[in-house]
């Protein structure tokens, strides 16, 4: 008998997963332990966090960990970018090119903003540079597309711009040189001299930390990278001591926003890869109950909508497998990191509600966890989403949050009551519109997202966890033309990311950026195969994994030689030949006319490849999700009713049946409308629609026709 | 002769034959009346429907750009060189997109032609896509071709959507579409007015071949042309799917509403604005290449309650040459700095305001040429009409303490170098290095303007990486970099532009350099400034030839600046000019400019002026100067500075007295004092309503005066402004740069860039009541 722990630290909580496996891998028992995050020492509510996961199974701290696998998803790096709480870093740049980070492709830093942000120029800035321009140095190198040193290093130069930088008290350096992605020596080099000269620094070099074409993210990656080294390095340096302290003996293994975990000295030099996985781990977890034996729903096509109180994150999976992208987001800053595609907007519980003299606007202003929602009551006085469930009926008062929270109903109602009155709305009125508005805006998002990457959403299933995803989904669901949505794990739900961290593989990926011209050679192709497999062997085999459990995938980026789409392709590896070129270009080609339609390439120019990926991944333990079997107490009639305004229906409240949702049988089927009420997790299904309770405790609600 | 004198009475109506087409207010009388118009509207429109209605028909507008980038795949259209609408059934616009916002303005009058014209035969269809690129009827210039789809609701013409997006090539006597040579519209590329390439859903083949045919990249056309139909269509099928949710009544319900709230919102914003006349003056260079002249255009709003009047009396009449522009670009050079600056709480929803426009152009002008005016080269020069507009607007909008906080400078002009040749590969390129979509952004009455930030009136406009450029052509970037003194000085300094500086690396026999650029942004200026702050300077494109770059790269050492830089010559290129070879070992550089300066520099905070010359964005020469700030190590030294300061105010005594000033008198109102102007007020004194210095009491004029004949002004040579070129490099115009000030306390009022003994710029006088 042994444990999966998963723990994602929270900006409020730290969550911990504990899933008590059986001799054969299978999941028996399954608990989740709270801690308050106590940032900025977080491995203090982690630990917190482990024993309250120990104490709901029963055993101690250290019993629990004495034959335990601790994966972690670790938001230090984020924290400390958004606290401003990171190492100062000097940047060197190639001779000519160091002002990229703050020319920032100009109206390109504007691309992921808000619409209100965009169209109001007036208001617009550029953020505080990562690194001041005090403390960027240019270096005499040039390197071409070609990867011809047209400019040899030159060392004595370079010295000497290095001797300023630690003279200014750097404490991190990154390295972003123009194409160290053809050839990588210089960045190679400067490294070994900045080691000589000063080994205490954490270095960071693009080749290694983002080795992709397109010099402003690949630098934005490298700086970011070296901004958060330092307080990584010293958080998991201090966590692993704790663990050991209390008899942990396995690897500590970090999530990373590629989709799988990583050992803890990979996210020590990769710290950039643990940004943003939280979210994925989400869309990890999600992806792993779609594709288990007994999904709950059925189908593999899912978007997942993890709702909390600032956010809403947005993933996709498309046959199983979540969609990804080269590049994320840091503010106005973008940046190459190979990630799932997770987008977030600034929809979510906190979302507050105010009018322009004519109609409700909802966001994207949060009143986040400080003040919060009105109904809170620590002092909000701005109307939230939050605050317009309650008033509607959909949440209880005394059993939010498991009644750890209580309601303060009539407070929130007040405040909408002053917000609707200009349009002569009363309070349910007003947060009738709200919920209708902001059901209508996170829809909006989800279809965007979905559009973009090539896919009709009405294809999908939703899948919505998070502090409120219980509450929208079906709202969201219904908006888009969907079918069906899906309430994972049910009370699960609100502890999803942890949850995915433990589903998680490991996962490695190494990339080469190649500039090939078609037709391509096959010999250079496979001695990248080869390269690239060995280096992703070597951090596997380093992460414990025995290097034959090692599943290998290889990925190709092309694109038309005059078009600028670049796609990934998934290709098959080993020694290429004319046959195995011809069927990489047939599988692009194929995917482009997937996603741009017939006719949308134009072959005739020619084809570019850009890159070359491999994934190496090893299962970590052997939890099938279909077969987590959550305990009931096997009751199935309401436990009460209480009247709820169902925005659709008008102002007019329904008395509602509410459910005990732990209580429920799996198999037992709930027309709507109803509302499911789980600890940590309420559950809204309306009129027309059937909640049904998987096996796994997922409710599945099947949006029929509203009568 | 005038136009009136030899043409034909049918030509001098704005029919589109010579004169631009312009609706007449009886348009609608000539639709056929078998097309039937969908104008149900729902008597009542739910509040909550009508936001979930208003941020739908966002979405579909962003998927619409979205879908024309995924499908073309075209790097031009990938720089988001494009604009996409949603119109009503009779062709207002409900939402534009984020994009640059004059490109797609032409979309109400061609779909308004198509109604008059061709609605008839060869009728207006459910399934129909019309393509027009004609710049008479409804593209700014040739190579922003229009695709517009109607759509139909239960047979009924519902609504339209269209897209505009700029093409790789149509023709024309030089590759690209910017021929700066072309004497009239037969040198440019093909001009298409309306036609049904689209008929019930099938592609005209024929049409489309002839259309491909005018192309000497018909296969990268044909690529463009599909995008842009499917993003139409896509469009469509949204809107539709967006009625069938929420039944058209009630879609076109919000439609009208979002058009209600535009104008309401632009009627209201006027109305907290005095009525006056505001007016800016700009020069253009060089018609046709090799022009030492240049040629002026005026713009002038007159606002009366809450409605504007347009007019573009004072600029010269067209003449061969590029520098006209149709109009469609003038008008949508209005709306679309409207919808950035007054409108953005719209989001971009914009068409209401043209209910409270009246447009009152003068034909013939370069600012609205006829028939067949050269247009698509003068593209350029729709951008210093933008500025006009904008600092119009901006000084209009200091009026209202509200409003004065949305202002704007103008922003840089647009520099495009083009470059053209052979890689040593043999792959032919010819393609713009778009680095003008990082110029500077203009100051703003509580801030600086933002460093390469892009333009004004196209906020999503970005720059390609270096590496992505190197990748497709053979040159390589020595640098690109912010630049020092391209901001125009002021209280608040104007954003800075770039230099970009590349070398052949990799190609087969010389590039060829095209340059083309928009005003003066080459001779002069670049973005004007406000209120006494700086226009930015201008730009340049300098060759450097036979460098000693090989011995500088052999000795491990890469150049900083040109001016490290050893060469056999330096050349600098016209504004316009026609190929220019760049060899093995030649340098070129584009400058960017720097959006325009808000107020006195001489007001600017010492110390943000050490930090400037600190960060590299002023030089040690302009704080000094032009600041009057005394740096003391990285510091602004207090005592010394305000010495400084005090004698740079001293010398403005010396200035001229502009005139007498005016007699009139404007009785006084008794109505607060009202500021107009960063430094004047209106006030009442002595029984008379006045225009006085804020600072200092000074009387301008009365109140409907010309507040410059009661200033001071000196002329320089435009070389006076910190890091401009010398214009007379390039022109034989005797342009001066001329500042006013107020002779009380000589806090500098205005500037500008004027011929030498022209008289003062008109730039606002206030209507008594």
């Amino acid at each position: 008998m042994g444990f999966i722990v998963g723990v994602d630290i929270g900006g409020t909580f730290t969550d911990c997963v504990a899933l008590r496996t059986a001799p054969d891998g299978a999941a028996t028992e399954i608990h989740i332990g709270k801690a308050l995050s106590t940032p900025p020492d977080f491995q203090t509510g982690f630990i917190a966090a482990l024993e309250a996961a120990a104490g709901m199974h029963g055993i101690g701290l250290d019993a629990m960990l004495a034959d335990a696998h601790v994966y972690h998803g670790c938001t230090v790096g984020t924290n400390a970018l958004v606290e401003h709480r990171t190492a100062r870093v000097g940047l060197l740049a190639t001779r000519g090119h160091a002002d990229a980070t703050f020319i920032m492709r100009a109206g390109g830093r504007l691309k992921w903003m808000p619409a209100e942000y965009i169209a109001h120029v007036a208001k617009q800035t550029k953020p505080a540079p990562l690194v001041p321009k005090s403390l960027c140095r240019e270096i005499d190198e040039r390197v071409t597309f070609d990867g011809n040193a047209l400019v040899k290093l030159n060392e004595a130069a370079a010295r000497v711009a290095i001797a300023e930088l630690i003279a200014e008290g750097v404490e991190a350096i990154a390295v972003s040189l123009i194409w160290s992605t053809a050839n990588p020596a210089h960045e190679l080099r400067l490294r070994a001299i900045i080691a000589e000269m000063a080994p205490e620094l954490f270095v960071s070099i693009s080749s290694e930390v983002s080795p992709r074409v397109g010099e402003y993210e690949r630098t934005v990656a490298t700086i970011i990278n070296a901004m958060i080294g330092p307080p990584m390095t010293a958080y998991l340096g201090q966590l692993e001591v704790d663990l050991v302290r209390h008899g942990y003996t396995r690897g500590l293994q970090i999530m990373s926003c590629t989709g799988g975990l990583i050992d803890a000295g990979h996210a020590r030099s990769l710290p950039v890869l643990t940004i943003g996985s939280g979210p994925v781990a989400g869309l990890i977890g999600a992806a792993g109950l779609a594709t288990a034996a007994a999904a709950p729903g059925g189908n593999r096509n899912v978007v997942t909508a993890d709702i909390g109180g600032t956010t809403l994150d947005i993933g996709t999976i498309f046959d199983g497998t979540p969609v990804r992208r080269p590049t994320a987001s840091h503010g106005q800053f973008e940046y190459f990191v190979p990630t799932l595609d997770v987008r977030s907007v600034g929809s979510g519980g906190g979302s507050i509600i105010r009018t322009d003299g004519e109609v409700i606007k909802v966001g994207p202003r949060s009143a986040g966890a400080r003040p919060g929602p009105v109904c809170f009551g620590r002092g909000g006085t701005e109307p939230t989403v939050t605050d317009a469930a309650a008033v509607l009926g959909y949440l209880d008062p005394d059993y939010f949050f498991g009644g750890r929270i209580k309601l303060d109903v009539s407070a929130a109602s007040e405040a909408l009551g002053r917000v609707g009155a200009p349009l002569g709305f009363d309070a349910r009125q007003t947060a009738a519109a709200a919920l209708r508005i902001v059901d209508s805006q996170m829809g909006d998002a989800i279809w965007l997202t979905v559009t973009q990457q090539g896919y009709d959403v009405r294809d999908f299933a939703l899948y919505g966890f998070g502090g409120a995803g219980g509450l929208h989904s079906a709202g969201i669901a219904k908006s888009l033309g969907m079918r069906q949505c899906v309430v994972p794990l049910s009370n699960l739900a609100a502890g999803w990311s942890a949850f995915g961290i433990c589903a998680s593989d490991a996962l490695v990926t190494e990339s080469a950026a190649v500039g090939m011209a078609s037709p391509f050679p096959p010999e250079p192709i496979s001695d990248r195969w080869r390269h690239l497999e060995a280096q992703v062997r070597e951090r596997l085999t380093a992460q414990g994994v025995a290097a034959e459990a090692v599943e290998f995938q290889h990925f190709a980026e092309l694109r038309y030689s005059l078009q600028i789409n670049q796609v990934l392709v998934s290709v098959e590896g080993g020694d290429y030949d004319a046959a195995a070129v011809g069927r990489m270009v047939a599988a692009f080609e194929a995917e482009y006319e997937r996603l741009f339609g017939k006719g949308a390439g134009y072959a005739d120019a020619g084809f570019q490849l850009t890159a070359l990926h491999v994934h190496g991944r090893a299962n970590l333990s052997d939890v099938d999700m279909g077969h987590i079997v959550q305990g009931h107490s096997g009751a199935t009639a309401a436990k009460g009713r209480r009247d709820v305004i169902w925005y659709e229906r008008g102002p007019k409240p329904h008395p509602t049946p509410v459910f005990d949702g732990p209580a429920l049988v799996a198999g037992s089927a709930t027309p709507g409308p109803a509302i499911l009420e789980f600890p940590d997790t309420t559950i809204v299904v309306p009129f027309g629609g059937t909640a049904r309770i998987h096996v796994t405790g997922s409710v599945v609600i099947d949006l029929g026709e509203e009568a | 002769m005038s136009d009136s004198d030899i043409l034909p009475a049918e030509d001098r109506a704005w029919t589109g034959r010579t004169q631009s087409y312009r609706p007449r207010s009886d348009w609608r009388q000539r639709v056929a009346p078998e097309l039937a118009f969908h104008r149900d509207t729902a008597d009542a429109l739910d509040p909550t429907d009508y936001e979930v209605i208003r941020q739908k028909l966002w979405t579909i507008n962003i998927a619409h750009g979205e879908t024309i980038t995924r499908i073309s795949g075209s790097p031009v259209l990938a720089t988001l060189d494009f604009n996409m609408s949603i119109l009503t059934e009779d062709a207002e616009v409900v939402l534009n997109a984020p994009y640059v916002q004059f490109l797609n303005a032409g979309a109400p009058l061609g779909i308004r032609y198509i109604l008059e014209n061709y609605s008839g035969q060869p009728g207006i269809d459910d399934g129909d896509v019309y393509c027009c690129n004609d710049p008479w009827i409804a593209a700014c210039h040739q190579m922003d071709v229009l695709f517009a789809c109607p759509v139909f609701v239960d047979g009924q013409l519902f609504a339209w959507v269209a897209n505009a997006g700029h093409q790789y090539d149509l023709g024309g006597i030089v590759p690209g579409g910017w021929p700066q040579n072309a004497e009239d519209v037969y040198s440019d590329p093909v001009v298409l007015p309306p036609f049904k390439l689209i008929e019930k859903g099938e592609m005209r083949k024929d049409l489309e071949a002839l259309y491909l045919r005018q192309s000497r990249l018909p296969d990268m056309v044909a690529l463009d042309l599909r995008a842009q139909i499917a993003g139409v269509v896509f469009a469509r099928e949204q809107l539709l799917a967006l009625c069938k949710r929420f039944g058209a009544p009630t879609v076109k319900a919000a439609m009208r509403k979002m058009l209600d709230e535009a104008q309401n919102s632009f009627a209201k914003k006027l109305l907290a604005i005095p009525d006056g006349v505001w007016s800016e003056t700009r020069y253009i260079d060089e018609a046709l290449p090799g022009d030492r002249r240049a040629q002026r255009t005026q713009l002038t709003i007159t606002k009366t309650g809450d409605r504007i009047r347009v007019e573009n009396a004072g600029t010269d009449a067209q003449t061969p040459g590029t520098n006209g522009i149709p109009f469609t670009s003038w008008s949508g050079s209005i709306t679309g700095i409207i919808s950035v600056a007054m409108l953005y709480e719209q989001l971009f929803a914009y068409g209401g305001s043209e209910r409270q426009i009246d447009y009152a152009p003068t034909p013939g002008l370069l600012t609205c040429v006829n028939h067949p005016t050269a247009t698509s080269g003068g593209i350029l020069q729709t951008v210093p009409m933008m500025n006009a507009v904008q600092a119009i607007l901006s000084r209009m909008m200091a009026c209202d303490p509200d409003q004065k906080a949305d202002l704007v400078a103008p922003c840089g002009d647009f520099v495009l170098p083009v470059l053209v040749g052979y890689d040593d590969r043999g792959n032919y390129f010819g393609q713009a290095i778009l680095d003008s979509f990082a110029a500077g952004s203009g100051a703003r009455s509580f801030g600086d303007g933002v460093n390469a930030s892009g333009p004004t009136y196209s906020p999503l406009s970005m720059i390609l990486n270096v590496e992505l450029i190197e990748q497709w052509y053979p040159i390589l970037y020595l640098h690109r970099k912010d630049d020092t003194d391209s901001g125009g000085a002021g209280k608040w300094r104007g954003g800075t532009g770039l230099r970009s500086a590349i070398t052949p690396y990799r190609a087969k026999g010389p590039i060829s350099i095209v340059t083309n650029s928009g005003g003066q942004s080459i001779t002069t200026m670049n973005g004007p400034g406000l209120f006494g702050g700086y226009p930015s300077p201008a730009g340049h494109y300098t060759i450097l030839r036979d460098t000693d770059l090989t011995a500088w790269m052999e000795d491990s050492r890469l150049p900083s600046a040109l001016a490290e830089i050893a060469s056999a010559e330096t050349l600098n290129l016209r504004a316009k000019s026609n190929g220019t070879d760049l060899n093995l070992g030649d340098i070129f550089e584009v400058r960017i400019g720097g959006g325009g300066g808000y107020g006195d520099p001489l007001e600017r905070d010492p110390s943000l002026v050490a930090q400037d010359v600190y960060l590299g964005a002023v030089s040690a020469d302009a704080a000094h100067r032009i600041y009057g700030v005394i740096l003391d190590g990285n510091a602004a030294d207090a005592a010394a500075t305000e010495a400084r300061r005090a004698t740079l105010r001293a010398d403005k005594a010396g200035w001229t007295p502009v005139g007498a000033g005016t007699t009139d008198r404007t009785p006084a109102t008794g109505g607060d004092d009202v500021m107009v102007h960063e430094y004047i007020v209106a006030t009442d004194r002595d029984g008379e309503r006045i225009l006085a210095c804020s600072h200092c009491g000074h009387r301008y004029c009365g109140y409907a005066g010309a507040y410059k004949d009661g200033a001071l002004v000196r002329d320089d040579p435009v070389t006076s402004i910190p890091s401009s070129p010398d214009p007379h490099l390039f022109m034989d115009e005797p342009m001066v740069l001329r500042r006013y000030c107020c002779p009380g306390c000589h806090v500098q009022v205005s500037t500008e860039i004027a011929r030498e003994g022209e008289s003062p710029f008109p730039e606002m006088r206030l209507t008594a009541h």
